[in-house]
């Protein structure tokens, strides 16, 4: 799962993105709104969290001009709690928002919601054949027993568990997996698949070769 | 009985008593006339009688049968001629006229009666009286009547105390008049006024009927008048209930403004107006306040809950804390900000009064933006006399270094600020240009509004938008005044006035 957090206050950036970073995700990150939008339009994030007030572009322009063009979720980040600016996220377009200041807790639920939604899926927990995710609780079950994954492995496993009978290719597993400060490290992706085929089967993942990978 | 608290039951009550009062007055006084009147004609006929009385008394005696009627009483008769009283005065003879006869009689509905008496020596002699004539049954007017008969005939009349010619006096329902003659004789004529009293009676209920009818309309007229009155009183108090309940918008509908209460309705439409504003911006500065310690309590939040999420080495934690301490300052500053204006606004800040060298002030606030100037490769330059004024140098010092920090912060890279201090007409004038973006016009009027910043987003951590709320506060502290005066794309200029003593 790959986000873009956009924020311009530093401390309050550099612990999001660190915070979300121990969560799994791999995080780009923009301090003011023109680099916002434009990592935003040129990027398939799973999510966006946005705050509202931003030097240069401010965050309800943003989500105007990407709305144009994309579907990615956005998680607004606001400071004014009045119904009007609650009112204004949603009709231009944002997913869902969070009031300044916020807990940790409730930005993760909300992004995992938010990205659940935009996968059309409507609860925490896949359950495919013997493999059970929990993706609240970032835990794998196979036969019934937890399973030590790490945090890439689970973001693998994630992705792919949302796309379920689609092909993922190797690209979008890179821009999803990965953000743009490691993404150069082409054969790290076949090492996560091969570690979750030995924790939950070989035949769990399947390789289409020259397309990419799926569950079915 | 709170109804009758109320004003409109009050007026009504005063107004009542005011009209039954005068009704009242009014009444009487017609009741008086009218009485007046009647007896006034009856007076008029006593006299009229008593001269007639007093006429017939001196006419020389022609006896005839006729007036056999009113002779004095049968012991008193002489009838060798007139008898003879004691003191050798001829007792009078009293006939009748007889074209008077009908003056006294049964068929008149007065019933006029008389009595004469003539005063002889050691006491008095009736000589004739009509057949109608009765005693007086109450004592108490018997002896009135003896006691004015006495004084009459022999005490008391020296010049203080004049005989009175003639008495009236009311008996029941009668009105008897006596009159003495200067011959000595004593004239007592009296009548019923029984038909004047019925007909007073009747006056008197008449005004008694028309007077409460008066009143019932007075009161009815009153209570419209007091309603009609008070109504746009009711209708300020319906809207000020409003109000009250926490409806600022509502307003009085003023009809006539010419009026007292229209002139009242507009008053409280301007307070209420000023009331509204100040709430509204009250609620702005608390909603501004609280959402600028949004952002660094979303940062301390934010940052503790990731160093907790696990185990962490030190440096890490260092960069945390630190992160903390920097929230921590930057609300440490709003802080005191806001506690400076609520302090200005309450009128409670202090100055510390002093003589100073404003120039060498701004000498000192120059030298501690340089770095900031450099850093943004921003030229100060100064031009400042020495000009001694008197007032609080730290606080005016703080105000030059906010303008000097916005001059060179919202100034293009390359840009020059001019700091000028100069005396103009006994005032020490200070004005920082800029060579920035300058401010929008419709923006100028809320540059020194609180948490007003150029453009919506943050130049820096601790940079709320109150420096120029503040520093006109501190201005306006020392009787100065600060404006500012801008063009787009070419520069703004803040301009002090401060008085020098």
């Amino acid at each position: 799962m790959r986000i873009l957090v956009v924020e311009d206050e530093p401390d309050l950036l550099a612990s999001l993105a660190q915070a979300l970073r121990e969560e799994g995700y791999a995080v780009d990150t923009a301090d003011n709104g023109d680099d916002g939008f434009f990592n935003a339009e040129g990027t398939d994030y799973d999510a966006i969290v946005l705050d509202v007030m931003l030097p240069g572009l401010d965050g309800w322009e943003i989500l105007k001009r990407l709305r144009k063009t994309k579907k990615t979720p956005v998680l607004m980040l606001t400071a004014r709690d009045q119904t009007r600016d609650r009112v204004k996220g949603l009709d231009t377009g944002a997913d869902d928002y969070v009031v300044k200041p916020f807990d940790l807790e409730e930005v993760f639920a909300r992004l995992r919601a938010i990205i659940r939604r935009s996968a059309n899926k409507t609860t925490n927990i896949f359950e495919i054949g013997e493999v059970k995710i929990d993706t609240a609780a970032r835990q794998v079950f196979f036969k019934n027993k937890m399973v030590e994954i790490t945090a890439r492995e689970y973001a693998l496993l994630e992705f792919l568990a949302l796309h379920r009978g689609e092909v993922v290719t190797r690209t979008q597993l890179y821009e999803h997996l990965f953000d743009e400060n490691e993404s150069s490290l082409s054969n790290l992706l076949d090492v996560h698949v091969s570690n979750v085929r030995k924790k939950l089967g070989a035949e769990f993942i399947a390789t289409r070769r020259g397309h990419g990978y799926c569950i079915e | 009985m709170k109804m009758f608290k109320s004003i409109k039951w009050r007026l009504q009550l005063w107004y009542g008593l005011i009209l039954v009062a005068v009704l009242a007055g009014f009444g009487v006084t017609a009741y008086q006339l009218e009485r007046n009147r009647q007896f006034g004609r009856i007076d008029q006929e006593l006299h009229r009688r008593i001269g007639m009385l007093a006429n017939a008394l001196h006419r020389p005696p022609p006896r005839r049968p006729e007036q056999e009627f009113f002779r004095p009483p049968r012991d008193q008769m002489r009838d060798d001629g007139p008898p003879m009283v004691p003191g050798n005065r001829p007792l009078l003879e009293f006939r009748l006229p007889a074209e008077n006869a009908q003056l006294f009689g049964t068929n008149d509905p007065n019933g006029f009666y008389f009595r004469i008496i003539q005063v002889i020596e050691h006491g008095r002699q009736e000589i004739a009286r009509s057949d109608n004539y009765h005693d007086l049954a109450e004592p108490a007017a018997a002896v009135q009547f003896d006691h004015f008969f006495d004084r009459q005939n022999h005490v008391d009349s020296g010049p203080d105390n004049p005989p009175a010619k003639l008495k009236t006096m009311d008996y029941h329902a009668e009105r008897i008049t006596a009159d003495f003659l200067p011959s000595g004789e004593f004239i007592e004529v009296g009548c019923s006024v029984t038909p004047e009293l019925k007909e007073l009676q009747h006056t008197a209920l008449n005004l008694t009927l028309i007077g409460g009818l008066i009143l019932l309309v007075g009161l009815a007229g009153g209570w419209w008048l007091v309603g009609h009155a008070l109504r746009p009183i009711s209708e300020i108090s319906a809207t000020a209930v409003k109000i009250s309940a926490g409806d600022l918008a509502q307003r009085i509908n003023v009809a006539e403004a010419e009026s007292e209460l229209g002139q009242l309705a507009a008053v409280l439409n301007s307070t209420f107006a000023r009331l509204e504003t100040a709430f509204a911006q009250q609620k702005q500065f608390a909603a501004d306040a609280a959402h600028e310690l949004r952002t660094p309590v979303s940062v301390m939040l934010t940052q503790t809950q990731t160093a907790l999420n696990r185990e962490r080495d030190a440096a890490s934690y260092k960069l945390t804390v630190e992160a903390c301490q920097r929230a921590a300052q930057r609300m440490r500053k709003l802080i005191e900000s806001l506690l400076a204006l609520a302090r200005f606004d309450a009128g409670q800040e202090i100055l510390n009064r002093q003589r100073f060298d404003f120039s060498k002030t701004i000498g000192d606030s120059v030298n501690l933006v340089q770095p900031l100037a450099d850093e943004r490769g921003v030229k100060v330059s100064v031009a400042a006399e020495p000009l001694e004024i008197t007032g609080d140098s730290e606080r005016l010092a703080q105000v030059v270094t906010n303008l000097l920090t916005n001059a060179i912060q919202y100034n293009r890279p390359g840009g020059e600020v001019r700091v000028k201090l100069e005396s103009q007409n006994g005032l020490a004038v200070l004005a920082v240009a800029d060579t920035g973006l300058g401010i929008a016009a419709e923006d100028l009027p809320r540059v020194f509004g609180r948490f007003f910043r150029a453009d919506q987003s943050r130049t820096g951590a601790g940079n709320a938008g109150l420096g120029l709320a503040i520093s006109k506060a501190i201005i306006e502290a020392h009787g100065g005044a600060i404006e500012v005066a801008s063009e787009m794309n070419s520069g703004t200029t803040f301009t002090v006035r401060l008085p020098k003593d």
